[in-house]
């Protein structure tokens, strides 16, 4: 054995090896060339063995030679898995090729009844402004639903609150939110803002329009110089916030706890003002009262009224949520159908 | 109120349009709700001439009449009233003529002779009460022209608030417009002729209630003819809602619409000796009024009575037997103030509300009463005749004088944030009929009226006086006039501002952890609700949910107090008569409808209230429920269903304690059975004295699910009370140390029998589990083969670690250990290997 001859061995071995991993079809047929070739027990190795016999002085040409052809065998081998991992991957890919018009899969998503929401919209807007939510009990007593607001027990007012009584001596079921000035103004100091959201209750039969529970939003602000004006700035705003630019106006109202009392008005969400059978014609619709705080109310809250003054506001939740989603039924938001709700996703 | 505009301008002038002057009165405060066209549902009704009048060939009530309507050939009409003549000028309903009602008029034929319209009945035309005749026209009423033309009438709804009882008149309202417009009123000219005996030789007055009835003033008038009253004042009246009844009754209706001064004429024969007694009713007295009622009065009802006994029920209504009828010559009428507040309570007591009572319910200007009984009685003897007898019976003739109502005038600039001068304010009262004057040294300052009365001195302050109309009794406080003052000049002039002043302190919103658990539940696909409070007391049977306070398991700062059911004592209906102690029901009445709508898969919940009784005190609690059934989800292409179960229901929880940052929940069985199912009903709280969860979860037994007519085969219910849903809870999540060694995780499968709750198991392998163990998840649950029949193995995954150090074999081993041993002492587990 010569160097020669070995090295026409070593290279005979390299052509072969080369032919037979361009032609491998698939990674195992690679695995099973890498072992053939490169193994403990495969052909290099087999050929290497052979070095034994040859001259010293030529040993490390022919190892220089077999490192030569061993890499060049790797790097076939490498290149070639390369390829055929692109061409499978690419089979994989193209097999795997889905339908993406297909819908997807659905994620249960509840919905928000629209009361809490508008409420919480509500809300926003006056915390916006610094006012601070409080709640009041929804059975009454008789004192502060009526009589600390100025309503004496045989009020001609007492008409406009149709009341549900209950089986606790002077108590009833809250007519209206008002009854938590009382509260707020006993249970803190001037500044005041504050609103008042919750249920209340009165003896009416139920319509489209009309049930015996419903919901409002009350507001109350009371410091030194607290006026009429600031009332107009605030529900301008409020207005503007839920309905859009659209124009607003005071007029006159009547409530024995405001004086003077305000019904705040806003240019028709249908027609835009120009009169449609939705504002009875008059371009107009009132979204809720108001009024400077009576000084009979101020002082059943302890609040001096020669110091401070004040105005509060209630609003019917319910009115606000029909005049935002055009909802034609009160009676829609307690009877709570499904098919109402789940249009509010 | 209902005013018709052409009464309206008998007293003021009005050039606006009916629209602008609504617009301007409601601008003013007087609502106007509505403008009817008062004769606009008359149609195709016109004005024609009789030509000729004969006897219906074949009928003797019946007359044929050819009409003249001005064009055309005269029509043929048969018709079958008496008072009708050649000549005379009719209202004719053409073929097609809509009437009053929507009733339609067509070509008939009328025992075989065609009738090519209608001749008609001021009563068919709604314009006087007199059904049976013809309405007859004055002759030179214009041939053929549209009745609605010459009769028709812009009449406006006016909604008189109630502390305004001045304007629910046409007087009172014409102040207004003239407030609007400027123009002057024409007060009604008010003058009787006295010619007859002295009132007292006909009537004696005698009040022995002046408390009641502060004033009560009489005219007797002899001689009268009762019938019909003008055309003009019936059509009036008809226009203002009001059915015209006879000259004397409509003299007294119009009254009361002129001036507000509800008046009643009793039929004086039937006054016993002349003696009008006003006194409360004694017990057993009986009265049969007006409208035919047979009532018993009770003693604190206030009566008109004479010597024989009650005529009539004070300001309210009158009696039977001194109704004034045909026959009637002598008329007695009343025209009294009495106390608003007794009014309304006997109006209340007997369910009789009328015209009269409402505005006497909202206080009388004392004067009215002497200038309301002239006014009846010139009316009477204009379209009744007879003699007034000379003077009136007055029980109080002192009429007080203005009252005078001091007030600062920067005040009402600063209540109104608007800067209105002196001046300015002055000028704007007058238009109201409010005089005033610069205030002299000593005048103090009402600033605030009964019940909590505040006088002031103004000190250096610039003060007017205020003199105010005595028909203005809503005016009565310094405030009052700023109203006035702000009304007059216009609300739509107030400037808008925003506040710049001091903001209140912090305080945590309430709605605050209500929030989180809408968004977080809505995430998880819940529909939010939301229910009546109010209730039927048979929910509570249906559904007996148990008591909260009775359960030792529950925290008691959570756990409602035990108490009754609130009752409404004036219901609307008994379906809603009671305060919810539950939610339960509210959601299952919610499942109803929707499965009435064909669903079946439901997963709602509510943030709401329950209320009890509780030691005499009302008591609120705000509470979540949550009920599931039918599919949590549905099938879809990509997915098989899954029906809802007890497990949602308990990961809803666990979720909300996570999203909270409360401790997990933890599980205690409750075996009670109805309305649950025995064995798959559970209490939830939490370990370790953590108090911020506790309630119920539970599927509902079967018969509770028939009982309420539910197709649903099972339904999960749950009332949960949360730590912040009634109070603003702050939510704080306490952050720990990463770890800073390696953790180890070891797996348990326990077996245990089948008795054993996955809660022993867990809280035995925490007891035991050392200061090494971190966590432990149940990750499986095993039945079957191998097991025997009456065990069940559950898997764990224990997380193991030390802060200061990595943990070694021989450590992890031992918890290990410990763990088995304890889990074989404690309840009898064995590990599979
Ligand atoms: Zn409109």
């Amino acid at each position: 054995m010569d160097f020669e001859s070995l090295s026409g061995d070593l290279h005979r071995l390299r052509d072969l090896a080369l032919a037979e991993i361009a032609k491998a079809a698939d990674p195992a047929a690679l695995d099973q060339l890498q072992i053939q070739y490169l193994g403990k027990k495969g052909d290099l190795t087999a050929v290497l063995r052979g070095i034994g016999a040859l001259p010293p002085e030529d040993r490390p040409r022919v190892g220089a030679v077999a490192n030569e052809i061993g890499e060049a065998v790797k790097t076939a081998l490498a290149e070639r898995g390369s390829e055929l991992r692109s061409v499978v991957q690419a089979q994989r890919l193209v097999a795997e090729k889905a339908d993406v018009t297909l819908p997807g899969r659905t994620v249960p998503r509840g919905t928000l009844h629209p009361i809490p929401e508008t409420v919480a919209a509500i809300t926003e807007v006056f915390g916006q402004f610094g006012f601070v939510v409080y709640e009041g009990p929804e059975v009454e007593d008789d004192l502060t639903n009526f009589q600390m607001l100025n309503i004496a027990p045989d009020h001609p007012a007492r008409d406009l609150w149709d009341t549900l009584y209950v089986d606790i001596p002077g108590h009833l079921l809250r007519t209206h939110t008002s009854p938590g000035q009382i509260r707020v103004m006993q249970s803190t100091r001037p500044p005041i803002r504050a609103l008042l959201p919750g249920r209340c209750f009165r003896y009416e039969a139920v319509d489209a329009s009309h049930g015996f529970e419903f919901f409002q939003v009350e507001g109350l602000m009371v410091d030194e110089g607290t006026s009429m004006a600031d009332l107009k700035g605030l529900l301008d705003e409020f207005a503007h916030a839920l309905f859009g630019p659209r124009k607003t106006r005071f007029r006159p109202g009547y409530y024995p706890f405001t004086e003077p009392s305000v019904a705040f008005d806003v240019e028709c969400v249908v027609c835009g003002g120009v009169g449609c059978p939705a504002c009875s014609k008059t371009g107009w619709m009132t979204i809720l009262g108001a009024g400077m705080v009576h000084p009979v109310v101020l002082q059943y809250g302890g609040i001096d009224p020669e110091r401070y003054q004040g105005f509060a506001f209630g609003m019917g939740v319910e009115r606000i949520a029909n005049l935002r989603h055009a909802v034609p039924d009160l009676r829609y938001y307690l009877e709570n159908d499904l098919r109402f709700l789940e249009q509010f996703r | 109120m209902r005013v018709p505009l052409s009464w309206l301008r008998e007293y003021v002038d009005v050039q606006l349009s009916p629209e602008q002057l609504a617009e301007r009165l409601t601008l003013l405060g007087m609502e106007v709700k509505g403008v009817e066209r008062w004769g606009a549902d008359w149609r195709s009704v016109v004005v024609g001439e009789l030509l000729t009048v004969e006897k219906h060939p074949y009928a003797d009530r019946l007359h044929l009449t050819t009409v003249n309507v001005g064009s055309g050939e005269p029509l043929h009409i048969v018709c079958g009233a008496h008072n009708i003549a050649p000549g005379q000028r009719v209202p004719v309903a053409l073929a097609g003529a809509v009437l009053p009602g929507g009733r339609r008029i067509e070509r008939t034929e009328k025992m075989g002779i065609a009738s090519e319209g209608m001749l008609c009945s001021g009563d068919e035309l709604h314009i006087t009460s007199d059904a049976e005749g013809i309405l007859i026209l004055p002759p030179a009423t214009p041939l053929g022209r549209d009745l609605s033309e010459l009769y028709g009438d812009a009449v406006l709804d006016v909604d008189v608030k109630p502390n305004r009882g001045d304007a629910l008149c046409l007087v009172g309202l014409a102040r207004e417009v003239a407030a609007v417009t400027g123009a002057a009123i024409r007060w009604p000219e008010i003058s009787v002729e006295e010619v007859g005996d002295p009132v007292s030789d006909r009537l004696r007055v005698e009040v022995r209630e002046p408390e009641l009835c502060t004033r009560f003033v009489g005219r007797w008038v002899s001689g009268a003819k009762i019938g019909p009253s003008p055309d003009w004042v019936q059509m009036r009246l008809q226009a203002a809602g009001m059915r015209p009844v006879s000259n004397v009754v409509d003299a007294s209706n119009y009254v009361m619409l002129e001036l507000g001064k509800p008046t009643h004429t009793f039929n004086g024969a039937a006054v016993k000796d002349g003696t009008i007694i006003v006194r409360l009713a004694l017990l057993g007295e009986r009265l049969e009024t007006l409208d035919h009622v047979e009532r018993e009065l009770t003693p604190d009802t206030l009566i008109i009575a004479d010597a024989s006994g009650p005529i009539g029920i004070a300001g309210i209504m009158g009696g039977f037997d001194s109704e004034i009828t045909d026959a009637t010559t002598e008329i007695a009428i009343e025209s009294a103030v009495f106390d608003p507040v007794s009014i309304r309570r006997t109006g209340h007591q007997y369910s009789l509300r009328s015209e009269a009572s409402l505005r006497f319910e909202k206080g009388q200007e004392f004067r009215l009463a002497r200038i309301g009984a002239d006014r009846v009685a010139q009316l009477t003897l204009a379209w009744a005749g007879g003699a007034l007898s000379k003077g009136r019976v007055d029980t109080a003739p002192t009429e007080p004088a203005a009252a005078r109502i001091a007030f600062r005038p920067a005040r009402v600039s600063k209540l109104l944030g608007a800067e209105i001068s002196v001046d300015e304010q002055r000028t704007l009262l007058r238009r109201v009929g409010v005089e005033t004057e610069l205030a002299s040294s000593g005048t103090r300052i009402q600033v605030s009226g009964a019940p909590k009365p505040l006088v002031v001195d103004p000190g250096s302050e610039r003060t007017v006086v205020a003199i105010v109309p005595t028909w203005r009794r809503d005016l009565d406080i310094e405030m009052d006039l700023a109203e006035e003052v702000a009304r007059v000049r216009g609300y739509e002039t107030t400037p808008a501002h925003l506040p710049d002043t001091l903001m209140p302190a912090y305080r945590p919103s309430p709605l605050g952890v209500r929030e989180l658990v809408r968004q977080t539940l809505a995430g998880a696909g819940l529909s939010e609700v939301v229910t009546h409070a109010l209730v039927s007391p048979l929910d509570e049977a249906r559904l007996p949910w148990p008591d909260d306070a009775g359960e030792p398991a529950l925290p008691a700062s959570l756990a409602a107090q035990s108490g009754h059911e609130i009752v409404v004592t004036n219901p609307l209906s008994v379906q809603h008569s009671v305060l919810r102690r539950h939610l339960g029901a509210s959601l299952l009445d919610v499942l109803s409808l929707n499965e009435r709508q064909g669903r079946s898969d439901v997963g709602i919940f509510e943030i709401g209230k329950r209320y009890a009784r509780v030691a005499g005190r009302p008591r609120e609690w705000t509470r979540l429920a949550i009920l599931l059934t039918g599919a949590a989800e549905p099938a879809a292409w990509n997915r098989a269903a899954r029906p809802y179960d007890l497990d949602d229901a308990k990961g809803i929880v666990e979720l909300l304690c996570r999203r909270l940052g409360l401790a997990e929940p933890s599980y205690v069985p409750d075996t009670r059975g109805f309305p649950f199912h025995p064995g798959r009903a559970l209490l939830v709280r939490q370990e370790s004295g953590a108090e911020a969860v506790a309630g119920r979860l539970a599927e509902l037994h079967p018969d509770a699910v028939a009982a309420w007519d539910l197709r649903a085969q099972r339904v999960i219910v749950a009332e949960v009370a949360l730590a912040g849903l009634d109070v603003a809870a702050p939510l704080r999540v306490h952050v720990e140390p990463l770890p800073r060694f390696p953790e180890v995780e070891r797996d348990l499968a326990v077996i245990v029998a089948e008795s054993r709750t996955a809660a022993e198991v867990q809280s035995t392998i925490e007891r035991h589990g050392g200061v090494l163990l971190r966590r432990v998840r149940l990750f499986d649950l095993y039945r079957g083969t191998p097991l025997a029949a009456d065990e069940k193995s559950l898997a764990y995954r224990l997380v193991l670690g030390a802060k200061d150090r990595t943990l070694t074999e021989p450590e992890v081993d031992s918890a290990i250990e410990e763990v088995r041993n304890g889990l074989e002492t404690d309840i009898g587990a064995h590990l599979r290997t």
